[in-house]
């Protein structure tokens, strides 16, 4: 240390001293924890930045739609406060910002984190200290199986499994034979998709020759893209986020490959298609299946749904200047319509238990933002409220759908 | 140190400690935070301020000390391993230290034949590749799914809390006293080591190699030092980085850290040590700060308000760190220092 060491610590003592809330007095401990006469706060975190940051619609459309649920009066008397931060998509950060949203924002419940690991990170911390992990953003089979194990969990979308089975289910009955080279994602979604989609082609004549995985934090997936190509498979499965699963449309193009293509879900949203698609000169994107169990604001077929009218009139009120017809909206107003009817049903008094009892036993047959048909359900041993989808087809720069709804069988 | 010195550390350490006493429970967390941070800048300044060997791998050198720290305590028989575990948090720390040290020296050795920006690159592509590794030997390591620490005995306090000397501490106040007595200790050590023989070397080794060399100074023998002694600094932090964050997974080190590492110890000031404690405050607090976070009030909202702009936060981020090197180009460390001789001239 220099001479200068004495100014320079008492310079980082005065520093330190005056940060903001540094000299805040110790919070007391209300009895009931993120809830008053006119507010429930919900916490959660979202990819705002980050690999995943497309995602970051999700918080948005939540956010945009319990605003103008709290505009009309919000539920029993109390607005629903929804305070997201950011963590990038890193589970660390995750463990950081929901440990201030509990123990110093005081939040009833942590609500629709978004990501499988991020949500992984937590599930113990929440756990023990019994405070709702209320619909996380994760398909992960593990956030509606464990329920024994981890009561104070509970996801949301179609588990990752079961989407990879119906995929798999469809191949199976609809081609003979046939070579799959499968992209995923080098963790727990991705495996997961990939083992429910090995299941679904069981004792069919369609084989998976090759899988090649990525990291969620490489820049891009080129080599794996022309390693599939080269294992000469004639159906190309995409089990990736939507920054990979563009590039994957892009490189297949580039490399003169036209496979037949499976997408999931979670990268399947109509504006990521177009961009995939690269103003319709990616032909490689034309013709791909996916499963979808939202409905899409692009599709002619919902111009005059009540559903989708009521998303547009909340987006252009509380979300100005976003994009409408990103779906990610849909779903985050899907599960903030779910959360506002499960706290009519909790009545004039929440507790968090009764808040994990009540999501234990949903049974709503028409969420206004999910495919007619789809039925948000749990039960005693079932601990995935959504199981159901529609298999649908990109053609001509929008998706069709065909065939019926899908339930997936137990996973 | 001047006795001046003496007294001003004191009197930090003396701030350090009633510091708990005035913050609520959970701020006492962040600051607990700042002391791991600050561990892994006093190891990386020695590296890259005092040796002038740019490294942007220090987070997988944190990942191996959080890894070691938690397969010791939890095992790895679970995933297929050969680790039983068992080992209570705090004894696993030092061996974070030097099994992240030990590599740090084996790869202090081909980096003997890089400098400037190819080293750089060099430890760029450790920090890349350490994710991928840990998923690669999932038996050993978890995988994906990564080591949740939580719950499990050999994490001290967790729910509980623990007694220190007829004291009931929270579990984040015992975070923040354990973060900050290694950070302090590791801060003396720091100081012992480059006040002397080896700090001298180390700045001629910077300086000019040639000049160095000519001197007698070991290129080879200094360059791994202090790649060693900078890779247990990151060991130790990222042993504690684990236990504070109750659960490693391999996108907890990811390579945004090594560079938000990189990031503090020239915002804190290179070449310098007590700055450091800035760089790690601005590593812990500015992305929270930038969303609006504690300062919520005093910012305008249409800078931080995500719903109305999104991406708000990220551009707050960058606009500080440019505005940050424009005012104070060497870092906090530097301000302190053009503080001091300006005292010191006028007496």
């Amino acid at each position: 240390m220099r001479k200068t060491s004495f100014s320079a610590v008492v310079l980082a003592v005065i520093a330190l001293a005056a940060l903001p809330g540094a000299l805040a007095s110790p919070a007391t401990r209300a009895a009931d924890p993120g809830i008053t006469s006119t507010t429930i706060l919900l916490g959660g975190t979202a990819p705002l930045t980050g690999p995943a940051a497309a995602y970051a619609s999700v918080a948005r459309g939540a956010k945009a739609y319990f605003d103008s649920v709290n505009a009309k009066g919000g539920v029993a008397g109390r607005k629903i406060q929804y305070k997201y931060l950011d963590d990038g998509y890193d589970p660390a950060q995750t463990v950081q910002d929901t440990r201030q949203l509990v123990e110093q924002d005081k939040a009833f419940a942590i609500f629709n984190t978004l990501g499988t690991e991020v949500n992984l990170s937590i599930r113990d911390y929440l756990n023990a200290h019994k405070i709702p992990q209320l619909f996380a953003a994760s398909g992960a089979t593990t956030f509606g199986r464990d329920v024994a194990q981890y009561p104070w969990t509970i996801g949301f979308q179609p588990s990752y499994q079961a989407e990879g089975w119906v995929l798999g289910q469809y191949l199976a009955k609809t081609k003979k034979r046939g070579k799959v080279g499968v992209l995923f994602q080098n963790d727990d979604y991705g495996k997961d998709l990939l083992g429910g989609f090995k299941r679904g082609l069981q004792s069919s004549g369609v084989k998976v020759v090759a899988a090649q995985p990525y990291e969620v934090t490489a820049s891009d997936v080129s080599s794996q893209v022309a390693k599939l190509k080269a294992s000469h498979a004639g159906i190309f499965a995409i089990f990736a986020t939507p920054k990979f699963a563009i590039q994957a449309y892009v490189f297949a193009n580039r490399l003169g490959w036209r496979p037949a293509v499976i997408d999931n879900a979670v990268s399947a949203a109509s504006n990521i298609m177009l961009l995939a698609s690269e103003g319709g000169k990616n032909k490689a994107v034309e013709g791909t299946v996916a499963l979808n169990f939202l409905k899409d604001p692009t599709d002619e077929r919902w111009k005059k749904d009540p559903g989708v009218r009521t998303y547009r009139a909340i987006m252009s009120k509380y979300a100005k200047g976003a994009n409408v017809n990103d779906v990610y909206h849909v779903y985050g107003m899907a599960v903030a319509y779910e959360t506002v009817s499960l706290f009519k049903r909790l009545g004039a008094n929440p507790t968090r238990a009764g808040l994990m009892a009540k999501a234990r036993s949903l049974n709503d047959p028409s969420n206004p933002f999910l495919l007619p048909g789809i039925a948000v359900k749990t039960g005693p041993g079932d601990g995935f409220p959504i199981q159901q989808g529609q298999l649908q087809r990109w053609t001509k720069g929008r998706w069709a759908p065909f065939g019926g709804i899908w339930t997936s069988k137990k996973l | 140190m001047s006795r001046l010195g003496f007294v001003a550390f004191a009197a930090f350490v003396v701030f350090v400690a009633v510091l708990p006493t005035f913050v609520s429970d959970f701020k006492a967390q962040q600051y607990a935070y700042v002391g791991i941070y600050l561990i892994a800048l006093l190891g990386l300044n020695v590296l890259t301020g005092y040796t002038g060997q740019i490294s942007l791998g220090h987070g997988a050198f944190m990942a191996i000390g959080g890894y070691t720290s938690a397969i010791l305590m939890v095992g790895n028989e679970q995933f297929g391993g050969p680790i039983g575990g068992g080992v209570e948090d705090f004894w696993t720390i030092p061996v974070a230290g030097v099994v992240a040290g030990l590599v740090g020296l084996a790869f202090g050795l081909p980096a003997l034949r890089l400098s400037g920006l190819y080293l750089a690159l060099a430890t760029f592509a450790i920090a890349v590749a350490m994710p991928s590794a840990i998923k690669r030997f999932a038996d050993f390591t978890g995988g994906g799914t990564g080591i949740n620490l939580f719950g499990k005995p050999e994490l001290t306090g967790g729910l509980t809390g623990v007694t220190v000397l007829g004291r009931q501490l929270s579990f984040n106040d015992w975070l923040y006293y354990l973060a900050w007595t290694i950070a302090l200790v590791a801060f003396a050590v720091a100081w012992l080591i480059l006040r002397g023989r080896t700090g001298r070397a180390f700045r001629a080794v910077r300086d000019s190699e040639t000049a160095a060399v000519s001197s007698g100074v070991s290129l080879a023998r200094y360059k791994t030092l202090a790649f060693g002694i900078s890779a247990a600094y990151a060991g130790v932090a990222g042993a504690l980085f684990a236990v504070a964050n109750t659960y490693v997974n391999p996108d907890t080190f990811p390579i945004a850290l090594s560079i938000f590492l990189l990031v503090g110890v020239v915002v804190g000031g290179l070449g310098g040590l007590s700055g450091l404690v800035f760089g790690a405050i601005f590593i812990e607090f500015l992305p929270l700060w930038a969303q609006g976070e504690d300062l919520g009030s005093h910012l305008p909202g249409f800078l931080v308000d995500e719903t109305k702009k999104p991406g708000g936060p990220a551009i707050v981020y960058g606009v500080v760190l440019i505005l940050l090197m424009f005012v104070l180009p060497s870092g906090v460390g530097g301000l302190f220092r053009r503080v001091g001789e300006a005292f010191t001239r006028r007496r």
